[in-house]
């Protein structure tokens, strides 16, 4: 790392010898004149090569994306001596909106942060965020037209950018391609084939089940924060039914479609050939482990399962219902709300978002799809197995609603979590319905807290 | 207060350790009971107990919100909805069922172990060890070792189960047994402390006691009756008091190993109050909450004292 002040300017202690008041003051003085010297020397070293702007970068990306990312900003500090990234990785979950949410409030947040795009209508309208200026990406190589058109809508308030997308992560089907092809499930490409009904899909998961002799599909989502929302949300949409929150109103709510979906996993998990009281980490060793055909969960645990699982295939959700839709979810870049904002860093972190966009093709080895359209024709994005098999998922994605309490690690998601042990294990798919609906209500009444004078 | 007239103590000059107390003005007699000893505990109390508990009571007469909007007195409305929230009432519920079944058992264990260890098993130090050293753990690695012992597809318990014949049990995805599970998670973990304190009752009960009741015949168990376990009373309670506080606020171990589920049948109050005023951001509700679940507190804390009192007044 090039040029942190101060860093060798630590005096030799006082050693073998009894610190006086006034050897003490004299050190200090003697420290702060170093680390002064230390700080204009290296503002003289950068100076040569163009002043260097620190930018300070928050994410909850850990494990294997923590990597991958760490990758990509070391790529994006060679390319652009002027930018000096110090990288902040938060435990991803709950707490991580909220830190990023008080930090804006207090005014001294980080110049840029990473944010799921669907909690954006719980940060732009409340002024937690800086709007991008679009002219300035612009300078840089960036333009609206090169991102993904579904994610890009979901980026915008009154008219302003507020996000940039790196990615989608869509809720996807990885599958056991041994078992799949036992059970005659694979296309003449070795991939999973379509399904016309639901019907015909628990038939299949039926099979899968007599193949690996064990689970037909694996499931988890007992006291898991969000995979009920993400499935039941792909469900509901292929459905062909929406869940809105006009403001002051009541919840746009289809109870019959909710109900064909519980029913429909109802009958699919039904606790014999397919389990209906996994948990995220049971469903995702059991299947790595060879004993489920069919896994439902985000793509995201591509590199566990790529190390774990050696027949592994992956394809976009099945289309159960009438129309293809993929719960996803997506990483965006965002600049969160400062007080003083230090316009050579505006300008730093412009570029940096321009920049670390063409480094996607890093990220997409994680899985994740990328939403920086030029590096899907790349012919080594094409190369990428199974990413491509499930690409398509990226142009049907279906986030959450957009309401200020909604999106990844928000109550909502953990709320909406309950309806589906009722439909599976509980009073049935009908009392699931009723549930769901009072928690939407619910929501629907609640104040916006990040309305009001600040 | 400050009487003396410096005159008469001029005109009147004694050796000062003679004169009345009356005589030293007030701020001299506060210079000198030496309360800036006290002065870094006060500040730190102050700053950290004190002022945020009156902060936090301010709070909950507010609308104030974590994100910065609200901030507006809202009176007792607060208090008004928690009462009629049906989530705080089942929460509580939780709560206090999770006081009941870990507190019995957590109690009665550290006894009986207390006295197998006391009554002089080969290998003391062995016994003491194990049954002290799980409590050493950090919360994180007791419930993630539980979270995998209890996993239902595949983990050791079920196993086991499976192996005698049995059908598993869904230790953490049953609504009706989650809270168990919990439970012997918290018996396992913090058992030995209980343990200590009772082992260390035992130690101090005068052995002339024992020698006496030997000498009048009595047996092992009339021993244990009559006067180990009434010289344990006062530990017992002590045990029973801390073991009551330590188990309503319960929260870490449900919240890394269930977080509130299967279906919030494990969600203790203040779970409630952190998803309510952290990820909800609504924290002058949260607080108007936890000051509701203070008052229960405080009762319980009461009711144990007047217990005491009383028994000890019928002595």
């Amino acid at each position: 790392m090039a040029g942190r002040p101060g860093g060798a300017g630590v005096p030799p202690g006082p050693l073998g010898r009894p610190l006086s008041r006034r050897g003490l003051i004299a050190g200090g003085l003697a420290l702060a004149g170093t680390v002064g010297l230390g700080g204009a020397l290296a503002g003289c070293g950068a100076g040569g090569a163009g002043a260097q702007s620190r930018i300070r970068f928050w994410s909850p990306l850990t494990g294997g994306d923590g990597a991958l990312m760490e990758e990509m900003i070391a790529a994006v500090e060679r390319r652009a001596a002027e930018i000096d990234v110090d990288s902040t990785v938060l435990a991803w979950g709950p707490p991580y909106y909220t830190k990023l949410a008080m930090s804006s409030v207090g005014g001294r947040a980080p110049e840029v942060g990473v944010m799921h795009l669907s909690r954006l209508t719980g940060y732009a309208p409340g002024g937690l965020l800086h709007p991008f200026d679009l002219g300035m990406l612009a300078e840089f190589g960036l333009t609206e037209d090169q991102l993904n058109a579904g994610l890009r809508s979901r980026s915008t308030h009154d008219g302003e950018v507020y996000a940039i997308p790196l990615d989608s992560h869509p809720f996807i089907a990885f599958y056991d391609t041994d078992i799949a092809d036992r059970a005659g499930l694979l296309d003449t490409d070795g991939r999973l084939r379509e399904f016309e009904s639901p019907e015909d899909f628990v038939a299949a998961s039926r099979e899968l089940a007599a193949a690996s002799g064990d689970q037909g599909v694996a499931f988890g989502y007992v006291n898991d924060d969000s995979q009920s929302w993400r499935l039941f949300l792909t469900l509901y949409t292929q459905a062909g039914a929406t869940i809105e929150f006009p403001p002051g109103g009541e919840p746009v709510f289809d109870p019959d479609a909710a109900l064909r979906v519980f029913r429909f996993l109802a009958e699919l998990l039904d606790g014999q050939s397919s389990p209906n009281n996994l948990d995220y980490f049971g469903a995702l060793a059991g299947f790595a482990d060879g004993r489920a055909g069919v896994l439902f969960t985000g793509e995201w645990e591509l590199p566990y399962l790529r190390e774990t699982q050696l027949a592994l295939g992956a394809a976009p959700f099945p289309t159960i219902f009438e129309q293809p839709a993929n719960y996803a979810d997506a990483h965006a870049f965002v600049l969160p709300r400062q007080s003083e904002p230090d316009p050579e860093r505006v300008r730093a972190t412009h570029r940096f978002v321009a920049l670390i966009l063409r480094e996607s093709l890093t990220w997409a080895q994680a899985g994740h799809i990328p939403a920086y359209l030029p590096i899907l024709e790349l012919p080594e994005y094409g190369e990428l197995r199974p990413q491509v098999d499930y690409a398509v998922a990226g142009e049907r994605v279906v986030l959450d609603p957009p309401a200020w309490f909604a999106g990844a690690g928000s109550e909502f998601h953990t709320q909406t979590t309950g309806a589906m042990s009722t439909a599976l294990t509980g009073a049935g798919p009908e009392a699931a319905v009723e549930q769901l609906s009072g928690v939407l209500t619910a929501f629907a009444n609640r104040q916006n807290p990040t309305e009001g004078d600040r | 207060m400050a009487a003396a007239p410096p005159v008469t103590a001029a005109a009147a000059p004694r050796p000062r350790s003679a004169a009345p107390p009356a005589a030293v003005p007030l701020w001299q007699r506060v210079r000198d009971s030496g309360w800036a000893f006290l002065l870094p505990f006060l500040l730190v109390y102050g700053a950290f107990l004190l002022w945020p508990l009156l902060y936090g009571l301010w709070l909950s007469l507010t609308d104030t919100s974590l994100v910065g909007g609200g901030g507006d007195l809202v009176g007792l409305a607060n208090y008004a909805e928690a009462l009629t929230d049906p989530m705080v009432w089942h929460t509580l519920g939780n709560t206090v069922y999770f006081t009941l079944i870990s507190t019995v058992p957590l109690v009665l264990l550290a006894l009986v172990m207390a006295l197998l260890v006391h009554s002089g098993l080969p290998g003391q130090w062995l016994w003491r060890l194990s049954f002290f050293a799980p409590f050493l753990l950090p919360v994180a690695t007791v419930a993630l070792v539980w979270q995998w012992l209890f996993q239902g597809d595949f983990g050791f318990v079920n196993q086991m189960l499976a192996g005698l014949g049995s059908e598993g049990v869904g230790w953490l995805s049953d609504p009706a047994v989650a809270m168990w599970s919990i439970a012997i998670t918290t018996v396992w973990w913090t058992v030995g402390f209980n343990f200590l304190l009772y082992l260390a009752a035992l130690q101090s009960v005068p052995d002339h006691l024992y020698e006496a009741a030997a000498i009048d015949g009595a047996g092992a168990w009339s021993r244990l009756w009559s006067i180990t376990l009434p010289q344990l009373r006062g530990t017992t309670g002590i045990v029973v008091v801390l073991q009551l506080l330590a188990s309503m606020k319960v929260f870490d171990q449900i919240y890394i190993m269930t977080n509130g589920g299967p279906d919030d049948a494990t969600t203790p109050v203040l779970l409630h109050v952190y998803d309510v005023g952290f990820t909800g951001y609504r924290i002058g509700y949260g607080a108007a909450i936890s000051f509701l679940f203070l008052a229960i507190v405080v009762a319980v804390s009461l009711a144990q004292l007047w217990f005491t009192a009383r028994r000890r007044a019928q002595r």
